[in-house]
């Protein structure tokens, strides 16, 4: 009787049912890979502009246990258009990208400051406008570059120290540069990829 | 790194100088600093027309104005250093001034502090978002049309600067009635047109648009109205599902119409066009085959005067039996003497008969007398078999005829005609029945009366009565039918030359004795 390895047995036919598994895994595992369909529909940004609004309506009624434990680096929010329109699609979108990374870190240190439990959902919330942002820039086409680290500053960013500032940081950021970016993306142009 | 930074400020120098031309020469620059005053309670006011600029001004009586170098006009962007802005001095209405700073460069999506001295003194103090203080011009190239559409118009226009920004307009679009001050509105938001709905068919609208930023990320002030365009609907536009069932009902009631019509149109014919009577159906033929000629018709030629009666009488009840006759019978009837008055009755008779002779007629009319048909009865009643022997003691004849005293009667004189048969059924009459009509005869022996059961033959060649061309006819009673054989004097002779009428009665007694009717 043969001993040998035989191409049918038992252990190599689990083998292949694994295999053929984590390629279909694989295939169809969400991720940075995937290609998105373009999101050119603004009202998405608006509507996490207008939440991102409430917040920091609820944030202004805060007395007690909604400040914050250390000072934060937050991007500048104003736009000088004559210095907007010269800066080409790219340098833009790093800029944009930056500062929503920015504000991911100060939203999360705001989250371990405040105790209101009140505010809770709200800044939760907010994080997960701004990542939903990130995967909408995703989606342009835009190209990804790496957050800036911890740290980092320079003519584009600012500190704060109060839990109101962040969030008004917060609204304006998406209501300037934030929106710019995508009205004018080339991937919602007509004719555009 | 420094060749970007001198290219960037190549550029902006470039803008500056292109911006310089329109620094107080915007559309309606008036019109807003009149709105603002109005409407925008801090002070200093202040409103942006495009994504680059901002306007501010304040005002002051002229008790406390002074020239505008006494002004300071300050502002400060966030994480930025102070600025200045140059102060102009405007007259305005009312003994007032009004003094202006407008900024070519600004920043937009965060806050900006703005102060106003007035020698060295704090006046206004502001914090704001220029991108919440949009006040911009009007739409443009306002242009309304028809639809094709009853009750409805079609307006679109032309979106304000800056560009890029569309997406964030939002329309108010008036629509009156011209001469009404009813105003109606509607607004549409990142749209540059829009279909009014629900307007009057034949009237004329004044259309006007106003633009205002949505408040999302940009707000501002309502804009100022364009100019109204005056469009003039069409008039009496018929919507199409009114038109379509006012049809479906119109149909209907077409059709119930009709329907009634045709269900009652002979009466209907009846009363619009009666019909007029004709006689055609009582003659058939005559206006068919001879063309109306009614002498044709009847038949006067050769050969047709006895065919053509039978059309008289097709349709007509069968004729009254007439059965008349002057026969002569007194040459054999009197074999046996006659009673006296019959005797004296016959020898009137003959008397009147040869008067009457001369004034007899041809044809059907006849002048019979009682007396001697009285006679003939009694005599034959009175006489049985042997004069007459197929005429048995059951058989019976009758004899109509029209009597008169005076002179000659036509036929049809019935009621002195009763009296002899009369006289003969009273005579005869003792029959358990109890009709007295004349059609029933009964006859048992002895009693005289004449049973209509019994069979009856009358030869016809036995009975040659004298006198003129009487026409008679004899009856034969069955029971069943009574035939009526017609007899003719020697005169005229019918028999030879044709056949007299007969008329074919049919006894229809039943076992029972219905009256049989029979005419004199």
């Amino acid at each position: 009787m043969q001993t040998g390895l035989l191409p049918y047995g038992p252990f190599w036919l689990g083998q292949g049912v694994l295999t053929l598994l984590l390629m279909l895994l694989e295939w169809t595992r969400p991720g940075l890979t995937s290609p998105l369909r373009p999101i050119c529909d603004l009202r998405v940004l608006k509507h996490f502009i207008e939440e991102a609004k409430d917040a920091e309506a609820a944030m202004l009624t805060c007395k007690e246990g909604c400040g914050l434990a250390e000072l934060v680096t937050v991007p500048q929010t104003k736009v000088d258009f004559n210095v907007w329109e010269i800066k080409n699609a790219p340098e833009q979108a790093k800029e944009v990208q930056s500062g929503l990374w920015l504000l991911s870190q100060a939203m999360g240190s705001l989250r371990g400051s405040i105790t209101n439990t009140a505010l809770h959902g709200q800044i939760d919330n907010s994080l997960r406008n701004i990542f939903s942002i990130g995967q909408v820039l995703r989606s342009l086409n835009f190209q990804e570059y790496p957050p800036p680290g911890v740290g980092v500053s320079g003519a584009e960013t600012w500190s704060v120290s109060s839990a109101s500032e962040l969030l008004q940081v917060h609204v304006n950021f998406l209501r300037g540069k934030v929106q710019l970016l995508l009205s004018n993306a080339a991937a919602c142009q007509p004719g555009g990829s | 790194m420094t060749n970007d930074h001198l290219k960037g400020l190549f550029v902006y120098c470039l803008l500056c100088c292109t911006q310089r031309t329109d620094v107080f020469g915007a559309h309606g620059w008036d019109t807003k600093v009149a709105q603002l005053l109005l409407n925008e309670p801090k002070n200093p006011k202040c409103f942006a027309e495009g994504l680059r600029d901002l306007t501010c001004f304040w005002e002051e009586d002229e008790e406390r104005a002074g020239s505008a170098d006494q002004y300071s006009f300050i502002y400060t962007y966030q994480n930025e250093n102070s600025s200045e802005c140059n102060v102009t001095a405007q007259p305005a209405e009312g003994s007032k001034n009004l003094y202006f700073c407008r900024l070519s460069q600004t920043q937009l999506f965060a806050p900006v502090d703005i102060q106003v001295f007035r020698d060295g003194l704090l006046i206004h103090n502001r914090s704001l978002h220029i991108e919440y203080v949009f006040l911009l011009d009007p739409p443009s190239n306002l242009t309304v049309t028809q639809t094709g559409s009853p009750g409805q118009l079609k307006a679109r226009w032309l979106p304000p600067p800056p560009k890029y920004i569309d997406d964030s307009m939002m329309y108010e679009v008036s629509y009156t009635v011209a001469g009404s001050r009813t105003e109606q509105v509607a607004e549409v938001r990142a749209s540059s047109e829009l279909i009014l709905r629900g307007l009057q068919p034949g009237s004329r609208y004044n259309v006007r648009v106003r633009v205002k930023l949505d408040g999302v990320s940009y707000n501002g002030y309502w804009s100022a109205w364009t100019d109204p365009v005056l469009m003039e609907m069409m008039p009496g536009d018929l919507d199409p599902l009114i038109v379509f069932l006012a049809l479906i009902i119109s149909l209907i009631l077409t059709l119930l119409s009709l329907t009634v019509l045709l269900s009652h149109r002979r009466f209907l014919l009846d009363k619009v066009w009666p019909v007029i009577p004709t006689p055609e159906s009582k003659f058939q033929g005559l206006f068919t085959v001879y063309g109306g000629d009614f002498e044709e018709w009847l038949g006067y030629s050769a050969g047709d005067l006895f065919l053509r009666p039978a059309y008289f009488y097709t349709e007509e009840i069968p004729a009254p039996l007439e059965v008349l006759s002057e026969v002569g019978l007194d040459s054999q009837l009197c074999s046996s003497p006659l009673p006296p008055k019959a005797q004296q009755v016959l020898d009137d008779g003959k008397e009147e008969k040869l008067k009457q002779m001369d004034s007899s007629t041809d044809g059907w009319s006849e002048t019979p007398h009682e007396h001697w048909l009285m006679d003939e009865l009694r005599v034959l009643h009175l006489l049985p078999t042997p004069q007459d022997p197929q005429l048995k003691s059951q058989d019976a004849y009758v004899t109509l005829n029209a009597q008169n005293h005076s002179g000659p009667e036509p036929l049809g004189d019935v009621l002195e005609e009763t009296r002899p048969l009369q006289v003969l059924f009273d005579s005869g009459r003792t029959c358990s029945d109890s009709h007295s009509d004349l059609g029933s005869f009964q006859q048992s022996s002895g009693s005289g009366c004449l049973s209509s059961q019994s069979s009856f033959e009358y030869p016809n060649h036995t009975w040659s009565p004298k006198g003129p061309g009487y026409t008679y006819m004899a009856v034969a009673d069955s029971g069943v039918s009574m035939d009526y054989s017609p007899m003719s004097s020697s005169k005229i002779d019918f028999m030879g030359k044709g056949v007299a009428y007969t008329n074919e009665y049919r006894n229809e007694i039943p076992a029972h004795r219905q009256p049989v009717p029979f005419a004199f």
